[in-house]
């Protein structure tokens, strides 16, 4: 192989243009990454179900119901005027918080059911929730009585379309 | 397969680069005007199953509007017909298709859509037929084979609208990928003379002594 | 780095391994962009292989869900248009490229000895990216989709015997339903990593027996230069030629490659008028229709594909260099890609009379072309050489030369 005289290149020259290119084509893998990333993300009809509206007439006084939401359980308690007064006064657990500031009317409790030491679901209990994976406790305003669990029960964003009907997703 | 779309294309540009090309303004208006008439005549017997209300949003029209479209159904529902297939199948003898893909699921596309509703006529024997679709088993929804010269022409745009519209049905992600598109070529056009220009200067590096080669 | 580097080399030959195929690796400097196309066709394998992985986290291979799922990665998925047009446009170009490269082959002559064994693991890659295709092609779950794999899938039947068990035993069923979609989609998923080992032993065969070059001569040491940074530059500029035409399809036109008649969802209870398999089957499926015999048929379109394996054989000629200095090859080498073209028109329009005709005449013209090259290129060796070559053409001993004489 016969190479010509190392003084008639201009290597600085040469460095330049390849550092350039390899840039540029570095740049462009880079940018090629974003719509395969992207694309992992939730797709537009998963977003499109990102509220839903539920119908409180159907939940009786004293007890709970379950609903999808987002793919995660939600809890809505219609809670008693006892289990009101009982919570009212309670400070909470390991996390105290008035019971006032976890709802917005004092009769329904709205919670997201995913326990907050490693997710799973809790049942519900005449005090509240008892989680089966660990044994966490929550009492009827949701808040972490005992067991692992670091926090309350996280509250959904959400918001009253009518007396009964309530929009989750949005708190406005 | 058409082979004439790639050349239609390069055409295109051609028009857009001299301004010819529609105003985005006018494409949305003909683009509402043609869902209005999908959804108040075709989705009587169509369904647009591909499409939600959600994505008359992408449109230009308000919340507001899309509820009035929607009725009861939600945001996120799917445009199923209003006859339901069974009673379809009893009044046509065929369930008629889904036409949210229709564009891209017949030669000729939009312009075949267009001619089709258009074709329309009223035959010797006095029966209604259709010069693109001889037998067609669809009523002659626009009244086209009745009109007078003059309410022609508005159905006649009305025809344009609707076709328009279901070309968008049927690829409404198109907007984005053209324009996506220019900023690829764009970066891949740099690239291949940068490219070129180092491949020059590598292989200058070279000399050619071996006489016979090339 | 330097110290990793060491690091590594000491337990795993990297920097060997680096040297050895790639800044040392010597390469004829003569080889010209035809010999570009075998490294594109690598590319679009890793733009399937990504765009493909990506397609399936998406894809439901389900025949009441397969179109429809389609149709949510067009509207729904983020660039999921981008991805799967990426996927369908690239099945189109990895075959353009693979033919391309395939035609460089043959006009060079780069199948003969000691390239044997290349040609054979080259000729393995199309056959598994054929059944690749073909697999994929069913996933959508459109009219031409079904139709496509419910008529391929009849050609068994024409094996002796166990045919018709042969087609329940591929479909799973009587009929192409669901569980040809699943298996389809399984075997779909795994070829492309049968694809990327057959290349690999593709290119261990490449980096025995070295490149051909357009000369046909075999180069001394001199000749070569390493392919990097020549040919890694060089086939860089290439690949982004070959992205202009490629995206220009992809973001511009991308049905193009798509049978309007596969937005329509498959029904098994009507065939669309004129079925036509993708672009890269049609001269293999006119050689099919031109035979009026199902076993017939079928031996011929099978034959119209394995016979390039004899080819290393079929060229008698010992005069170096493909086309270059054989005219007689050289023609032969032009009406054979004329006819193909041919063949493609015929296959891609329904079999009329006048077509049918040109059809049969383009297939006999077909396998003629194998058939005459053992004694043509004899033939032609010995004209060449009473007319008079240079010896560095010849990889013959003086005696074979007074004998051809
Ligand atoms: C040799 C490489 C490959 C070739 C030639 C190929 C070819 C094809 C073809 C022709 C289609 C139909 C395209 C259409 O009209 O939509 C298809 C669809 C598909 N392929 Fe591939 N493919 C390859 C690799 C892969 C790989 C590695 C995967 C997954 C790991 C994959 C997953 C899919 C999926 C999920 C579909 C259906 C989605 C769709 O139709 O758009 N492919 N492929
Ligand atoms: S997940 Fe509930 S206590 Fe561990």
């Amino acid at each position: 192989m016969t190479k010509k005289n190392t003084e008639t290149t201009d290597p600085a020259r040469r460095d330049f243009l390849g550092t350039f290119t390899m840039a540029v084509a570095g740049g462009g893998v880079a940018a090629a990454c974003v719509p395969f990333v992207s694309s992992m993300n939730p797709s537009s009809d998963v977003l499109e179900r990102a509220t839903v509206e539920i119908d409180l007439s159907g939940i009786p006084m004293g007890q709970e119901k379950t609903f999808p939401w987002q793919g995660k359980p939600v809890f809505v308690v219609h809670r008693t005027s006892a289990e009101i007064a009982e919570m009212g006064a309670s400070p909470g657990g390991k996390e105290p918080v008035p019971d006032s500031q976890r709802v917005q009317k004092p009769e329904w409790l709205v919670v997201i059911g995913v326990c907050t030491h490693l997710g799973c679901v809790p049942n519900k209990t005449a005090q509240g929730w008892l989680c089966p994976c660990h044994g966490s406790v929550y009492d009827n305003s949701g808040r972490i009585i005992s067991g692992p669990a670091p926090q309350n029960l996280h509250l959904p964003p959400y918001h009253f379309v009518s007396n009964d009907k309530i929009l989750i997703g949005k708190s406005s | 397969m058409n082979h004439f779309r790639l050349w239609a294309l390069f055409a295109s540009l051609a028009c857009t680069m001299n301004g010819t090309a529609l105003a985005a303004g006018d494409k949305d208006a003909i683009l509402q005007r043609g869902a209005h008439v999908a959804t108040e005549v075709c989705n009587a017997c169509h369904s647009l199953k591909y499409l939600k209300y959600s994505d008359f949003l992408k449109l230009g029209f308000t919340k507001q509007q899309v509820d009035v479209m929607r009725g009861d159904r939600n945001m996120g529902d799917p445009l199923i017909a209003q006859m339901a297939p069974g009673d379809a199948l009893t009044a046509f003898g065929i369930v008629p298709p889904d036409l949210s893909l229709m564009a891209k699921a017949r030669e000729g596309g939009v312009g075949y859509i267009d001619s089709m509703i258009t074709g329309f006529y009223t035959a010797a024997n006095g029966n209604t037929d259709n010069h693109v679709f001889p037998g067609i088993k669809m009523p002659d929804i626009l009244g086209i084979s009745q009109a007078d010269p003059a309410s022609r022409k508005a159905l006649l745009v009305k025809a344009k609208d609707v076709s328009t519209f279901l070309g968008w049905a049927a690829d409404p992600m198109a907007e984005a990928r053209e324009n996506l598109g220019y900023a690829v070529m764009a970066y891949v056009f740099v690239l291949t003379v940068l490219l070129y220009l180092l491949k020059r200067k590598i292989w200058g590096r070279l000399e050619w002594s071996t006489p016979g080669l090339h | 780095m330097k110290k990793m580097i060491a690091w590594i080399d000491a337990r795993f030959p990297l920097t060997h391994f680096i040297k050895h195929e790639l800044t040392d690796y010597p390469t004829p400097r003569n080889l010209s962009y035809w010999w570009g196309f075998g490294f594109l066709a690598g590319f679009v394998l890793v733009i399937q292989l990504v765009t493909g992985i990506f397609l399936a986290m998406h894809y439901k291979a389900d025949s009441n869900l397969a179109f429809d799922s389609v149709q949510h990665i067009m509207r729904d998925v983020n660039y999921g248009w981008l991805i799967r047009y990426l996927h369908s446009t690239g099945a189109s170009a990895f075959f353009a490229v693979i033919y391309i490269h395939m035609a460089r082959t043959l006009y060079y002559g780069s199948y003969r000895r000691p390239r044997e064994l290349l040609w054979w693991t080259g000729q393995g890659l199309l056959l598994l990216m054929m059944a690749t295709a073909f697999m994929g092609y069913l996933l959508p779950w459109g009219q031409m989709s079904y139709w496509g794999a419910t008529v391929i899938t009849n050609l068994f039947s024409a094996t002796p015997i166990i045919g018709d068990q042969i087609v329940i035993w591929l479909r799973g069923g009587f009929a192409v339903d669901d569980p040809t979609l699943t298996r389809f989609f399984s075997m779909h998923y795994l070829f492309p990593f049968l694809i990327s080992a057959a290349a690999v032993i593709h290119l261990i065969a490449l980096h025995t027996v070295r490149s051909s070059n357009p000369s046909g001569l075999n180069f001394a040491d001199k000749d070569n230069i390493p392919f990097h940074p020549y040919f890694t530059i060089k086939d860089l500029f290439g690949l982004g030629v070959f992205m202009l035409v490629y995206f220009g399809i992809v973001f511009f036109d991308p049905e193009l490659v798509i049978d309007v008649t596969n937005n329509i969802p498959a029904n098994p209870m009507q065939t669309p008028a004129d079925i036509v398999p993708e672009w890269y089957f049609l001269p293999f499926y006119a050689i099919l229709r031109a035979v009026p015999d199902l076993i017939g048929g079928v031996v011929a379109m099978a034959l119209s594909v394995l016979i390039f394996a004899a080819l290393p054989y079929l060229d008698r000629s010992r005069i170096s260099g493909g086309a270059i200095y054989r005219p007689v090859y050289r023609t032969m080498f032009y009406v054979f890609i004329v006819d193909i073209f041919v063949l493609g028109y015929v296959g891609a329009h329904p079999p009329e009379s006048d077509l049918k005709v040109v059809g049969e005449v383009a297939t006999a013209i077909y396998f003629s072309t194998f058939l005459l090259l053992p004694f043509l290129s004899r033939w032609e060796e010995g004209y060449l050489l009473k007319i008079g070559l240079p010896v560095e053409v010849m990889e013959m001993t003086q005696k074979e030369i007074e004998e051809a004489r």
